[in-house]
């Protein structure tokens, strides 16, 4: 049987320190071991009754209950006062056989790859490696679970990809303590799973595209991922070069996506006709207190996968004191001038060497990231057509109402079709300033401030924004989801509400839904006026 | 006279002070390919937050003729068995110790992540 670990814990915070945040009871899953259960099926739905037997209890206890992963999630979206459920030693794979794949699937068996919600995208690499596959994107490293990647929309910057929920191919979800709440759910118009495997996983069969979009990024509120089926592909290399390129360039490729007639010509990577490839990867490093024509650009190219190629990892990396830069953001609370100062001296660290140039695969080129300490990161989602107009208007905040602590980054992702995705333009321009945590002072501006300012700004000039949902930022915002989602969000809410019971839907909300206003009943039907039965 | 004691002491302090803090270092040796063993309840802000970390701080005695001492992974916190990254400390003390007992007393700090187990 698997077993869980209660822990009395009165605090709760995220990997970054983003919190602390209050607390009742701390849970732990363990599976039971391979030689006392050695079918992996058995101990996945071992370990599903558990969790069923969890959910029981918060419910009699008039609990709520929030499963999370590596807690790297800035946000308080993993969060819930009453009990958080750590699920990272679920980590079982199952394997997909082509007798479990339907006849009229479009999917090629030899593609799809069941994993358990606490696989990391690392594990998940590795297990796809030994197959000769990989995943299709990841975020720029490799240490979420996979339930939470999907939850809150984790994102790297390849542009015609998407982000990691849009490999996915069907959810298997716990949303309640009877046999009737364990569900597989996948869309109607792409089949993909035979009753041969969802009646060894035991569960309840649902098709329909509206509520699978919906589930995809669920925000950890359709109940627990429990598993969730993915669609990787041969395994591929990314050629990576860091280059530094005049700045309207940089910013005109953002802008227009135009490769092909752009002046970055990187050689060896032109077509037949001598004219830029498209990347498969572009990201633009921007150090918005410095006022140089020139930005680092980093562009990557996708190459069939061939034995051997230079090893990618760098096999001395040296890392700078913790204290130091904890001394460095007390100087700054206190002379926040001396910011730019500092940040120009750590560009070493922070950017990458220009004209490096590495040869890996997906799993090896967006490899471990190091813990650095207190952390923030705020990411905003636009048109890539407006990345530029909105890149300008977010440094210059930080410049004319800061300093802080951070700097900022471009990286571009392929529009979703999860309703509740932040990559909702044809091609989002991720828009992003990360930094090291700091407290607000008489001469420094709080992030709490800052991230307000910033939703200010983007709506005073009228540019249609997201905001990545593990990230920091004014999340109680007034209106700030619809502002961002419009219908989308009634969508949402609805097919939620038609999924879950009253009571699971309490269950498995939490106080970052209700600060953005998803938990709220809904009494306006969706579409053309009718609320889609869930068959 | 006194003064220039004095400041042969002060000059030995400072002596004695770069040494300590150049003689202390880590290195640490990651595999490429682990997955560190997590831990929730590790709330630590030393590099190690959120992993199952198992420090080993001790003075091993050694006879004059031991080479090499071995440490096996043990079995609370490291399930797997496996490796996936391992710190040695270097201290000042730790060198002196071994300099004045002419090997025969050596400290020994290190920290270790093992493997999460695969399921």
């Amino acid at each position: 049987m698997a077993t869980t670990t209660n822990f009395q814990k009165t605090e709760w915070d995220t990997l970054h320190r983003n919190g602390p945040f209050s607390l009742k009871l701390l849970q732990v899953t363990e599976l039971e071991g391979k030689a006392n259960m050695p079918s992996s099926v058995d101990r996945y739905n071992d370990a599903a009754q558990e969790i069923q037997r969890l959910i029981k209890e918060a419910h009699t206890n008039g609990h709520g209950f929030r499963p999370f992963g590596s807690r790297w999630s800035m946000s308080n979206i993993a969060h819930h006062r009453d009990r958080m459920h750590f699920n990272s030693f679920m980590n079982i794979d199952l394997t997909v056989l082509p007798s479990d794949v339907q006849a009229n699937s479009d999917y090629d068996p030899s593609n799809l790859f069941f994993f358990q919600c606490g696989n990391t995208i690392k594990e998940i690499s590795l297990a796809l490696g030994a197959h000769g596959k990989s995943l299709k994107t990841s975020g720029a490293s490799n240490g979420q679970t996979i339930a939470g990647c999907i939850s809150t929309g984790v994102h790297g910057s390849a542009l015609d990809v998407g982000s990691v929920q849009d490999y996915v191919v069907g959810l298997n979800l716990i949303i309640g303590p009877n046999d009737a709440d364990i569900i597989y759910l996948e869309r109607k118009t792409k089949p993909a799973l035979s009753d041969a495997f969802t009646q060894k996983i035991k569960a309840r069969v649902i098709r329909d595209d509206a509520l699978f979009n919906a589930v995809l990024v669920g925000l950890g509120s359709f109940g627990f991922v429990h598993g969730v089926l993915i669609e990787a592909e041969d395994r591929f290399l990314l050629k990576r070069y860091v280059r530094k390129i005049d700045k309207k360039t940089a910013l005109k490729l953002a802008d227009t996506m135009d490769f092909k007639n752009s002046n970055f010509k990187i050689e060896g990577e032109t077509d037949a006709n001598g004219k830029p490839k498209r990347p498969y990867h572009y990201k633009v490093f921007i150090n918005q207190y410095v006022d140089d024509d020139q930005y680092v650009v980093e562009a990557m190219y996708k190459k069939p996968y061939k034995t051997p190629y230079p090893d990618p990892f760098t096999a001395i990396e040296k890392s700078i004191y913790r204290d130091l830069i904890y001394l460095l953001i007390s100087i700054s609370e206190k002379f926040p001038k001396a910011i730019p100062w500092f940040i120009k001296r750590l560009e070493k660290s922070i950017l990458p060497d220009v004209n490096e140039e590495t040869v890996g695969t997906l799993f090896e080129t967006f490899w471990d990231a190091p813990y650095q300490g207190p952390a923030f990161a705020c990411s905003f989602g636009v048109d890539h057509k407006n990345s530029s107009k909105a890149l300008k208007l977010l440094t210059d905040l930080t410049v004319n109402e800061g300093p802080i602590p951070g700097i900022f980054a471009m990286r571009f992702a392929k529009q979703s079709e999860a309703t509740m995705a932040f990559t909702k333009f044809p091609i989002t321009c991720v828009i992003e300033i990360d930094g090291v945590l700091w407290q607000k002072s008489n001469k420094l501006i709080g992030l709490k401030e800052f991230s307000t300012r910033m939703i200010e700004v983007l709506q005073q000039h009228n540019i249609p924004f997201t905001i990545h949902w593990g990230k920091n930022a004014d999340w109680g915002f007034p209106g700030l989801v619809d502002h961002m989602y419009g219908t989308h969000a009634n969508t949402w809410k609805t097919l939620r509400e038609n999924l879950l019971s009253k009571e699971m839907a309490a269950l498995f909300s939490n106080d970052f839904l209700k600060t953005i206003a998803l938990s709220d009943n809904v009494l306006t039907p969706i579409g053309d006026g009718v609320i889609a039965p869930i068959v | 006279m006194q003064s220039k004691t004095k400041q042969w002491i002060h000059r030995l302090a400072m002596v004695l002070l770069c040494l300590f803090f150049l003689s202390c270092y880590s290195v640490k040796l990651v595999s490429v390919n682990g997955i560190p063993n997590p831990d929730p309840n590790n709330d630590s802000d030393n590099g190690y937050r959120n992993q199952r970390v198992i420090v080993l701080d001790t003075i091993v005695k050694a006879g004059s003729t031991t080479d090499v001492i071995s440490i096996r992974t043990q079995r609370e916190g490291c399930e797997s068995g496996k490796l996936h990254s391992v710190e040695y400390k270097n201290t000042f003390g730790g060198s002196l110790l071994y300099l004045i007992t002419f090997g025969s007393k050596r400290k020994v700090r290190i920290k270790y992540v093992c493997n999460k187990i695969e399921n």
